[in-house]
């Protein structure tokens, strides 16, 4: 898999990043939004996508029938998600909204939703952003709800790191001429994820060493 | 400046054209308590820096919002930094329990994505615009955060050229040393290295006398060149080096480091309208009086004095219309939407546009978002 920093450039030119997210994902990138969806949606269930950008994981969902809000701060990503339909027969539904993690809480009551997803979002955000984002997708799910979550992480072998940054430099000064920034990769996305209180924590990497899905629960019964 | 701060200092100055992230969330300077002043900044190592040095003396927060690791306006300009980012610097970094007061001081060079209304709506936080340049933040303070007209406009001072001067020299050397050193050994190395630091210095420092915005630059830019060329040769004529091909390696250097600045030699600074973003398709900026209630939030933001309230009419006028950068800070601020920019060609692009799309060398203001998904 190819990294992940130039989805970057990708971003500050919204027409072009799905193609180029499918390019830079190895052609994995539809795979994962389904995957997530798969996980988090179903006939009649609330979902809410976090950073859903031109909306790949948010349209999975509504597919399967879920009745979804994706929310981005990215304007111009949403304007793109927009322009997308959802199919019609499964009978899910999408709603935009431009928002940032940190405001989720101003829109949406606590236990409102049957499931939070969010890929590739986590690792542009402030370290305290990313805490507080999980965090407030805890509260924001009802007892027994399920978060999924996928993003570029740091392989746990030497060469697989090692090779990952010789990688990803070029790209890092790509996307740094073009846009003047990068994105980070993120060391411990299940740590993160059970320290928001998340329990039942489960970590695959499906496709490549440097990019995992994690699932969390929040607990049925209240347990702190 | 303390003597162990230096080196740092120093790798960040001229290392400043890149983005250098710095740790987010609350600091205190000084002895903060619960009615001390909380400043916005963004996440970029020099700005922070720079900031805990000037602040020297005074007890204050900085609330450093994630502008990944970009200098505050042109983070904003390129949606790095946006009202999102501060609503979140609020929330995370737990202010609301070190201070008694509701109210930040935002940085007004972040005006063009930072809308000041988004933030109170969603925190409750009042907001206020400091002032557009941080060495005069002491004086600000000074004054009980009350903003004095100067200091909100820019500057581009003597000292700051020079210093943009060694930012792009030191790349360019670190880039054309090697190649200039390998192909034409140690006399071309000398002379092209000379060159560069003295066209780049020479064109920052003499800036304020030659055309930066018109067709005039080209004029000078290849005079530059020439100089610089000129220059290189008469190294090679000292050191017994001219020859056909060290002739040949100079020209190439001459004009390589005058063509790296002229792709944007506005846009270092924002006293001018970048390059790149503004082309040769200048827009300008257009009240439509009807609409002006006379708020002059937009007064409050523009770097360039462009704008004036008038005061018994109760509306703005744009009095300066030359001066103005083309940044966009008034129309993001403007609560009645009442400006615009209008483009030679007779296009306009609206102010919801100028909010929801964000500059860089890909995405362009001019883009436009509409059915059928966007074009170009
Ligand atoms: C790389 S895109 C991923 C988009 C989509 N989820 C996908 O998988 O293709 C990351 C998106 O997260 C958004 N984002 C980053 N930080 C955010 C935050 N704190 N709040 C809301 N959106 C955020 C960005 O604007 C961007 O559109
Ligand atoms: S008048 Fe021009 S320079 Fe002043 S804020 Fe508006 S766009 Fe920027």
């Amino acid at each position: 898999m190819s990294s992940f920093v130039y989805m970057k450039v990708l971003e500050s030119a919204p027409w072009r990043y799905d193609r180029g997210i499918r390019w830079l994902s190895g052609g994995h990138i539809e795979a994962l939004w389904q995957r997530l969806a798969e996980r988090a949606a179903g006939p009649g269930r609330r979902v809410l996508d976090i950073g859903c950008g031109t909306g790949g994981v948010a349209l999975a969902c509504a597919a399967l029938g879920a009745d979804v809000v994706g929310i981005d701060m990215n304007a111009e990503m949403l304007a793109v998600a927009r322009s997308k339909t959802v199919a019609a027969d499964a009978g899910g539904k999408v709603e935009w909204v431009e928002l940032g993690a940190a405001e989720i809480e101003d829109r949406f009551a606590e236990a409102c939703f049957d499931a939070v997803v969010s890929s590739l979002a986590l690792s542009e955000m402030s370290p305290e952003g990313r805490r507080y984002a999980l965090r407030v997708a805890w509260s924001r799910l009802r007892p027994g709800g399920l978060l999924v979550v996928a993003d570029e992480v740091r392989p746990t072998d030497a060469a697989a790191r090692l090779w990952q940054r010789t990688r990803r430099a070029p790209l890092v000064a790509l996307t740094w001429l073009l846009t003047q920034t990068s994105t980070q990769v993120l060391d411990d996305l299940a740590g993160l994820v059970r320290e928001a209180g998340f329990t039942q924590v489960r970590e695959t990497r499906p496709w490549s060493s440097d990019l995992a899905i994690v699932e969390g629960v929040r607990p049925a019964e209240e347990t702190s | 400046m303390k003597a162990r701060a230096l080196p740092g200092y120093l790798y960040d100055t001229l290392t400043r054209l890149f983005p250098h992230r710095t740790r987010t969330g609350l600091r205190a300077v000084g002895t903060p308590g619960p009615d001390a002043p909380v400043l916005v900044t963004g996440n970029y190592t020099l700005t922070v820096r720079r900031l805990t040095e000037h602040l020297a003396g005074f007890d204050c927060w900085l609330l450093v919002a994630d502008s990944r690791g970009i200098n505050v306006w042109c983070a904003a300009g390129g949606g790095h930094l946006t009202h999102h980012d501060v609503i979140a610097a609020i929330r995370t970094s737990g202010v609301a329990e070190r201070v008694r007061h509701r109210e930040v001081v935002l940085p007004q060079l972040g005006a063009t994505g930072i809308e000041r209304r988004a933030i109170t709506e969603a925190t409750g936080w009042a907001t206020r615009w400091g002032p557009a340049r941080l060495e005069d933040l002491p004086a600000f303070l000074a004054r009980g955060s009350r903003i004095v007209k100067r200091w909100r406009f820019m500057r581009f001072p003597a000292w700051e050229r020079f210093e943009m001067a060694a930012v792009w020299a030191l790349p360019m050397t670190l880039v054309a040393g090697p190649v200039f050193g390998i192909l034409g050994g140690r006399r071309v190395l000398a002379a092209t290295l000379l060159q560069v630091w003295i066209v780049v210095p020479g064109l920052f420092l003499t800036v304020p006398h030659w055309p930066v915005r018109g067709r005039g630059r080209w004029v000078v830019f290849a005079g530059a060149a020439a100089a610089g060329f000129g220059l290189a040769w008469g190294v090679l004529a000292l050191l017994g080096g001219v020859s056909g091909g060290h002739l040949i390696l100079a020209a190439v250097a001459s004009v390589a480091a005058v063509g790296v600045l002229a792709v944007d030699f506005a846009g270092t600074t924002p006293w001018y309208p970048s390059y790149v973003n503004s082309f040769r398709n200048t827009p300008a900026i257009t009240l439509s009086e009807d609409r002006c209630t006379g708020a002059a939030e937009c007064v409050q933001v523009c770097p360039r004095d462009v704008l004036a309230m008038e005061g018994r009419r109760r509306k703005v006028r744009v009095a300066r219309p030359d001066d103005c950068i083309a940044c966009g800070a008034c129309i993001v601020q403007c609560p009645e939407d009442a400006l615009h920019f209008r483009y030679p060609d007779g296009r306009v692009v609206e102010a919801a546009t100028i909010r929801s799309t964000r500059l860089n060398m890909m995405g362009r203001r001019t883009v436009h978002v509409g059915p059928g998904g966007p074009a170009r």
